[in-house]
């Protein structure tokens, strides 16, 4: 028999999952079939689709390229200002995305690196590349957040037994701890294609939106929103909800399974 | 030399290792014990490269290692928790360090299956490491470092986490592998039966130092520290003042009017020092007897109580508390009993001396 608070507990859990599942499946009910059908074939989703997959697949592989080393580094090494740098990191997660488009329209922009860069013939305010690098600073925290807890999660006796069988640093971290935090890379890259694939602000100040130029899919749901095109926004949100889900949905049943037996 | 460990000190955040003095000859098996944190594992990290010490040097076979990778050593490590790579099976586990010294993959195999069978593990090598019994678990890492002839092999505790039958089984296989092999071994313990059964020289730690080390006789009979006396189960620690001299023997006052005698022939600047005795050197009697024994002493027994096999007795001698042991049928036949009156006696050359180093407080 269960006792009151596991079904207090267990209620309070079905409920608000229910709310929260509801609020998401009326937007799948909301839109016509014929909406939904010229919306999502409309050249707008289209190009709003390959451009957001496009750029966050590749904006994802960077941040996971950089994370890596970064999370590893603050995870086993000691160097001095380690807690700031930890900060630093976490501090966009903090704030609204919109702070870091500011700061990343204004560095990129005339004032400081965009007169360079524009010498040296690099466009990158209101450009694809604008748009990836948008979302590579919102994801990296989160990569970093991720990919820190599953280096701390590695016993480092692994690495230790490794050395002391014969193996260097780096093909210790190669054969042993990569494979061993294989889990956590993947949860990480999953969350951080979500995280590109959703970031909005950032993206609509850095990237500028547009139209079938610069405009991801989550400033397609904004545009089309303010011009009254309710069907064409749903389907972008949609399209953005399954992608969510299926990336979710992956992420939770291999993360797990690769972390078993690690630490 | 094989190793020469010269004033080591290291420091990981709050811990410090001080000043660590090691040597060990080759094919030694030294076993280190000490309280728990008293710094064994890092002691150990450091010998095997993962930790840069601040002070000291490593030197094996006469050159230093100190600034050497791990990997350069040749210096295996086994712990407590088996660290087997989860990715990888029994046998790939195994051939792991093999690998990187040998291209072909059949000398591979004959070398992991025949360690896989002189450590009876031989019918596990397509198992993966999470469906195996700890024993097992820790048959496979110890073949995993000894298969690499390392000329070292460092163990962290490496039955500490096996039932009782399977520490027994795997003290005395391991035993006869690290022979046959002729493998130099440190292995850190809390468990003095390790100590009995495997070690040739001791190690006692505490707070990051080496308090004694030497043969198992020196480290266990003759402690030079209060605490080495305390940890290895002396028992019978005393504060005493030298009184005199009778002929070979040092005559050693440990409370007023209580004389012991010691043959030590231990060298001191004070008077003051601090005596030893085990207490199984502690014989019991009912009446005084003529013998060759030195020290024959009259109390009256305060304690008895049963330890497994083994009876100990407390007997007070003027404001000093004797610890003896004895077994059920020494301790029935005698018919010792509390309030009763009893002799202790024990050999001059049992009474061991050490200098005064800290207030003490007999255990």
């Amino acid at each position: 028999m269960r006792s009151k608070l596991e079904i207090i507990f267990i209620s309070i859990s079905f409920i608000f999952t229910a709310f929260l599942f509801i609020i998401i499946g009326t937007l799948f009910i909301m839109p016509s079939t014929e909406g939904f059908l010229s919306a999502i074939f409309s050249n707008e989703l289209l190009a709003s689709i390959k451009l957001t997959l496009s750029t966050s697949v590749l904006a994802a592989f960077c941040v996971i390229l950089v994370a890596v080393p970064t999370a590893y580094s603050l995870s086993r090494y000691s160097f001095p200002l380690k807690s700031l740098i930890k900060s630093i990191l976490d501090l966009p997660m903090a704030f609204p995305e919109i702070v870091l488009g500011i700061a990343l329209l204004m560095i990129l922009g005339d004032r400081f690196l965009g007169s360079w860069l524009e010498s040296l013939g690099i466009d990158i305010v209101f450009t694809t590349t604008g748009i990836i690098i948008a979302q590579f600073f919102v994801a990296l925290p989160y990569a970093v957040r991720i990919l820190y807890s599953t280096f701390n999660y590695v016993n480092p006796r692994y690495e230790f037994v490794s050395r002391s069988l014969g193996y260097g640093e780096f093909e210790t971290f190669r054969k042993i701890t990569l494979p061993l935090a294989k889990g956590g890379i993947f949860a990480s890259s999953v969350v951080t294609l979500a995280r590109c694939i959703g970031t909005f602000a950032a993206v609509l100040l850095v990237g500028g939106g547009t139209y079938l130029k610069t405009e991801t899919l989550p400033i397609a749901i904004y545009y089309n929103l303010s011009l009254g095109n309710i069907d064409t926004a749903i389907t972008a949100a949609i399209i953005l909800v399954l992608i969510s889900f299926g990336a979710i949905f992956v992420m939770e049943k291999y993360a797990h399974e690769n972390m078993e037996g690690v630490n | 030399m094989f190793l020469d460990v010269q004033n080591l000190s290291v420091k990981l955040g709050q811990f410090h290792l001080h000043d660590v003095n090691l040597s060990l000859e080759k094919n030694d098996y030294m076993v280190i014990i000490g309280p728990t944190g008293s710094g064994k594992s890092v002691l150990l990290e450091t010998i095997a490269g993962f930790f840069t010490p601040d002070k000291g040097e490593v030197i094996m076979e006469g050159k230093k290692i100190t600034n050497q990778s791990p990997e350069n050593r040749g210096i295996s490590i086994v712990y407590q928790d088996y660290v087997l790579f989860p990715h990888m099976n029994v046998f790939e586990n195994i051939a792991y360090g093999l690998r990187k010294k040998i291209q072909k993959d059949s000398f591979i195999s004959s070398k992991v299956e025949k360690m896989a069978k002189m450590l009876q593990i031989d019918h596990l090598l397509s198992r993966n490491p999470e469906t195996l019994s700890g024993g097992e678990k820790q048959r496979v890492a110890i073949a995993r470092s000894l298969v690499v002839e390392p000329n070292i092999l460092l163990m962290d505790e490496p039955f500490a986490a096996l039932d009782v039958n399977t520490h027994a089984y795997l003290t005395t296989l391991i035993k006869n592998v690290i022979n046959k092999h002729q493998t130099t071994c440190i292995h850190v313990s809390h468990n003095f039966n390790d100590v009995y059964n495997l070690a040739e020289k001791v190690a006692v730690m505490k707070d990051g130092k080496i308090l004694q080390q030497g043969t198992l006789h020196d480290v266990f009979s003759r402690p030079t520290h209060n605490f080495v006396a305390d940890f290895v189960g002396v028992h019978n620690v005393f504060q005493g003042e030298i009184v005199g001299h009778d002929k070979s023997l040092l005559q050693i006052e440990i409370d007023p009017g209580i004389i012991i005698h010691s043959s030590d022939d231990f060298q001191h600047d004070s008077n003051d020092v601090m005596v030893a005795i085990r207490p199984e050197n502690i014989i019991f009697s009912n009446e005084k007897f003529v013998s060759s024994v030195r020290n024959q002493l009259k109390g009256v027994v305060k304690d008895i109580f049963e330890v497994g096999h083994t009876v100990w007795i407390e007997v007070q001698v003027g404001d000093v508390t004797f610890r003896g042991v004895l077994t059920p049928n020494s301790c029935e036949s005698l018919g010792i009993k509390r309030e009763k009156e009893i002799y202790l006696s024990f050999k001059s050359l049992n009474v061991n001396l050490m200098e005064c180093r800290d207030a003490y407080h007999s255990i």
